[in-house]
């Protein structure tokens, strides 16, 4: 049972190195599929558009239009944030299906004894010990840290850019509000933003990740735990892409749309 | 944990690829047809007003030319009423003036006829008494006493015509 569990915890992460860099190849295939299948969803969606006589696909997406809009409605003025809806899309259309993927099934490789594959010339680098060598290639892009705060840094950026070009005045005053000494707490807070907007994405769905992982070393005693949690983590996966998408709206209209009253 | 740089800017430019690509080929048209949809439920809804307060305006029209249909009818039926009244009378009254010429012409006529007997029998009453006087005088007058009544009756004739 102990080696079970060591083994499922321990899989590698296959990495090259090129010009000095280390690149993650799982996350760039991930990367590349969660795209590649948005993509292709939306393309299959948008294929034979009609006014009068949508497809299944076409409601489906044009739900998801709706649904989005509201978002953008509850979270600012919908007349002026209409131009983020298609951000807003794109971002959860892309990580709900990056949540998603991750959840079926993974890839593992492992070595032959000693040997290191190599991918394009590059040997994977492995760092410390290891008694077993596998790789594991098949993850959510959103259970990597690295990857949620390019999302996040992203789209607080954005906020930040449209708010110093669109409402300058509100948005620069914004900082020494309600005093003007208030200015450190509201830079904590502008720091903190991206920090919780990004890591909580990666939080739940690493963690869904992990768990999944732990209930697969329980062995067949774990299939019922397995698919509960894997029906959890089809909610929780839902869940954090609408928050994600939901508290981008509610920065970006912060920063940049300056409601009248 | 071991936090892999890289992946920073891979889901970066990953991600803003994938965003220009969904908003090219997939957004822009769906936003476009529902945006067509809307235009078109909203025509149809304007339509269908329009439409509506066309009919009300026939109804209301209909309702107004019957009205008045009705009124001309009424106005003519009058108009026929009376008109029917004054030619009665006049008819009345051509026919009492017709009537009047009628027996006035009757009475000359008769006048007429009535001064022509009287001629006529004047005419005859003398050729008669002509007649019947030189019948019986033939018998029993002779030449004087002839001459004398002859003379006195020329002399009646001429006073009497």
């Amino acid at each position: 049972m102990k080696g079970v569990k060591s083994n499922s915890m321990d899989h590698l992460v296959p990495i090259i190195e090129v010009f000095g860099i280390e690149f993650d190849l799982a996350a760039i295939l991930m990367v590349v599929i969660s795209s590649v299948v948005v993509l292709i969803l939306a393309r299959l969606a948008v294929r034979n558009l009609s006014v009068e006589n949508p497809g299944k696909l076409q409601n489906f997406m044009e739900w998801v239009v709706d649904f989005v809009s509201s978002i953008i409605g509850m979270a600012t003025d919908y007349k002026k944030g209409r131009i983020y809806l298609g951000l807003g899309l794109a971002l959860i259309m892309y990580i709900f299906v990056s949540n998603m993927l991750g959840l079926p099934f993974s890839i593992i490789t492992e070595a032959h004894g000693n040997h290191v594959p190599t991918v394009l010339g590059q040997e994977l680098i492995v760092k410390g010990e290891h008694e077993h060598l596998a790789w594991s290639w098949w993850k959510s892009p959103t259970a990597d840290a690295a990857m949620t705060m390019a999302l996040a840094l992203a789209v607080i950026g954005l906020s930040h850019v449209q708010g110093f070009r669109h409402n300058r005045k509100h948005y620069l005053k914004h900082y020494f509000e309600p005093w003007p000494f208030f200015l450190p707490i509201n830079l904590i807070e502008t720091a903190a933003k991206p920090l919780t907007l990004g890591l909580r994405l990666y939080g739940n769905i690493y963690a869904g990740e992990v768990m999944i992982g732990i209930i697969l070393g329980m062995g067949w005693i774990g299939i019922p735990a397995l698919l509960v949690w894997q029906g959890f983590s089809i909610f929780v996966g839902a869940i954090q892409a609408f928050v994600f998408t939901m508290l981008t709206m509610v920065y970006i209209g912060q920063a940049s749309i300056h409601e009248e009253h | 944990m071991n936090i892999i740089w890289s992946n920073f800017f891979v889901q970066l430019v990953a991600f803003l690829i994938l965003f220009l690509l969904l908003q090219r080929y997939a957004f822009k048209p769906l936003f476009g047809i529902m945006e067509k949809r809307r235009q078109m439920v909203l025509e149809q809804m304007e339509g269908a007003q329009k439409n509506r307060t066309e009919a009300d305006r026939y109804i209301e029209e209909q309702k107004q030319a019957l009205q008045q249909a009705r009124k001309e009818a009424f106005e003519i039926v009058e108009q026929a009423k009376t008109m029917g009244t004054k030619q009665a009378d006049e008819i009345v009254k051509a026919a009492q003036n017709e009537t009047n010429r009628l027996k006035e012409a009757a009475l000359r006529d008769i006048e007429a006829e009535k001064n022509n007997a009287v001629a006529a029998l004047k005419a005859q009453v003398s050729g008669l008494s002509v007649l019947i006087a030189s019948k019986i005088i033939e018998k029993q007058v002779d030449e004087q006493s002839q001459k004398q009544l002859v003379d006195q009756y020329l002399q009646d004739v001429g006073s009497k015509s």
